[in-house]
């Protein structure tokens, strides 16, 4: 059986091919806003060209995230913390628990034994939008998303707000104007985003902490994922495909 | 990102008429602001040149290159300026400027010789803050009132917006013009809550008739920034008791000022019409300083 799962986030949409159990191929592009389902018809082609075979040769085809409702060719839509879990399921099958940290909200569940979301936390409106401040941000410090990755830890004396992004933004912008180096600053706004990132994770009560899957965008992050974990004593299982989980989900969701 | 939509073109532009080799006094001014920073060049008091630069991570860079693109190709040198002066949230890191200047004084000096000696009222909406500043009718500052620090990130969050639509923050504005009538704002707290709800605005009509067109998506966003803008101007001191003329000579400067979207709403919630500049609005604080330098 041969599906697809589409997932339509905030800053970017990403598709992939599924069959028998095995991600064939894979789409990404920017979600955009008057041309959405134009975009996300662009990733599921872009996916369709990796795997190699034709639009008829897909079953079915379920959309997720934010803009689910705008991926006029899906068949059906889940919400993200269904696909969360199924795809955490699916590419570590021991995990409890998966945590989604996107471009605009951070998700928690934990996975009962029957695969199903059983404690779901998300993000307060407040702490939105973490993702799409460390890519501005990025650009605003003149640094690759690699070197926001490799940002190390800042010196305590260069933080930034934890409470919100345009806090956050403010506090970095004048530590620029105090001629603190970005790279230090990348540390700051970094620390600044898993803190926000853990004040969700610390909605629920993680069962396990040794079995925790984190997917979504921030998951290619790692001084992101080193803050996080620092902050919150997990040790995260991050899969290759931690960006596409969602629509791995999709596609998991579709074949059942 | 593939493409980027929300960013102002840099621009750069010198008189042709004016010799500066004749000028008695040239003066310099520079607005170094949290996104972009403008300098302005005065021959005896009239516009010589001017340049508006993108700010990177160095605010020094920009102050530089700003004063650069300022001075171009006309010869001009800085031995040559015999004035100047910095303002704006990163005026400390022009090293040439002669002085330092807050932006209140430096905005009301810029918009007056912008938008002619008649204006009562500046409204600086930049890329972080917004000012409303009011004025006596002779050169002096009455009252003013900055934004609180929630409400921080008014032009900022629109280039983000325009990014995250595929929009150009050219014409975000005109769009939202464009639209029967004026849908609910969204969020008119916080740019993080305006945010996520306009993204949610898209798809499926779950709590409303018909889905929103994009144009009511634009106008629903940019209405809330300039019911942000309202609050700030709201809350200076009248200058005449209940007479609603009071707004009337009302000129906005800053990157917003450029965006029809927010003013025209503005505009229409004052019941007042703007006045015009030839000149880009954005400069009035660099112009500002090259006054009072």
């Amino acid at each position: 059986m041969i599906t697809a799962g589409i997932d339509m986030g905030l800053e970017y949409v990403k598709a992939v091919i599924l069959k028998d159990g095995k991600v064939i191929g894979r789409g990404r592009g920017h979600s955009g806003g008057a041309a959405r389902a134009a975009n996300a018809e662009a990733a599921y082609d872009g996916a369709l060209k990796s795997a190699g075979i034709a639009a008829g040769d897909i079953q079915k085809v379920v959309s997720t995230g934010i803009g689910k409702h705008d991926v006029t060719f899906a068949g059906a839509c889940r919400t993200e913390s269904v696909t969360a879990v199924k795809a955490a399921r699916f590419l570590c099958p021991d995990a409890t628990t998966v945590v989604d940290a996107g471009a605009d909200e951070t998700l928690i569940s934990t996975i009962k034994d029957d695969g199903n979301p059983g404690e779901v936390a998300i993000n307060q409106k407040c702490a939105a939008g973490i993702g799409l401040f460390l890519n501005y941000m990025a650009d605003r410090l003149e640094l690759s998303l690699e070197e926001m990755s490799a940002a190390a830890p800042a010196p305590a004396e260069c933080r930034v707000s934890d409470g919100c992004v345009p806090f956050a933004e403010l506090d970095a912008l004048s530590l620029l104007n105090h001629d603190a180096a970005p790279a230090e600053i990348a540390g700051a706004v970094t620390l600044s985003a898993a803190a926000r990132a853990a004040s969700t994770i610390n909605d629920i009560t993680v069962p396990n902490l040794r079995s925790v899957v984190l997917c979504g965008g921030l998951a290619k992050n790692k001084a992101f994922v080193k803050a996080l974990e620092t902050l919150t004593d997990i040790a995260f299982h991050i899969p290759e495909d931690a960006e596409y989980a969602g629509a791995i989900g999709a596609a998991l969701i579709a074949a059942s | 990102m593939t493409k980027e939509y929300g960013k102002w073109p840099e621009s750069g532009w010198s008189s042709e008429t004016i010799d500066w080799k004749k000028a008695k006094r040239v003066a310099a001014g520079i607005d170094i602001g949290t996104t972009s920073t403008q300098a302005a060049i005065l021959c005896d008091g009239e516009l010589f040149s001017y340049a508006s630069v993108r700010n990177g991570a160095s605010f020094k860079k920009a102050a530089a290159s700003a004063l650069s693109g300022a001075m171009g190709s006309t010869g001009l040198s800085q031995k040559d300026i015999h004035a100047s002066a910095a303002t704006g949230f990163g005026r400390k890191h022009a090293p040439f400027a002669g002085t330092l200047l807050d932006e209140v004084h430096c905005h009301a000096k810029g918009a007056r010789f912008l938008f002619g000696p008649e204006v009562r009222t500046v409204v600086d909406m930049g890329a972080q803050s917004v000012k409303a500043i009011r004025l006596y009718d002779w050169d002096r500052v009455r009252d003013f009132m900055m934004n609180d620090k929630c409400a921080t990130g008014f032009g900022r969050n629109v280039e983000i917006i325009c990014d995250l639509l595929d929009v150009p923050i050219t014409e975000i504005g005109a769009k939202s013009l464009e639209v029967d009538s004026e849908p609910e704002p969204v969020s008119t707290t916080c740019f993080t809550f305006a945010l996520t709800e306009t993204l949610g605005l898209f798809g499926e009509p779950e709590f409303r008739a018909a889905p929103l067109t994009l144009n009511e998506v634009y106008a629903s966003y940019l209405f809330s920034v300039a019911w942000r803008v309202l609050g700030v101007v709201g809350k200076l001191q009248p200058l005449d008791v209940g007479d609603i003329k009071v707004y009337k000579e009302l000129a906005f400067t800053g990157g917003l000022a450029k965006n029809p979207g927010i003013t025209k709403r503005i505009e229409s919630e004052l019941q007042v019409t703007a006045l015009e500049s030839k000149y880009d609005p954005m400069l009035a604080g660099a112009i500002g300083a090259a006054i009072l330098a």
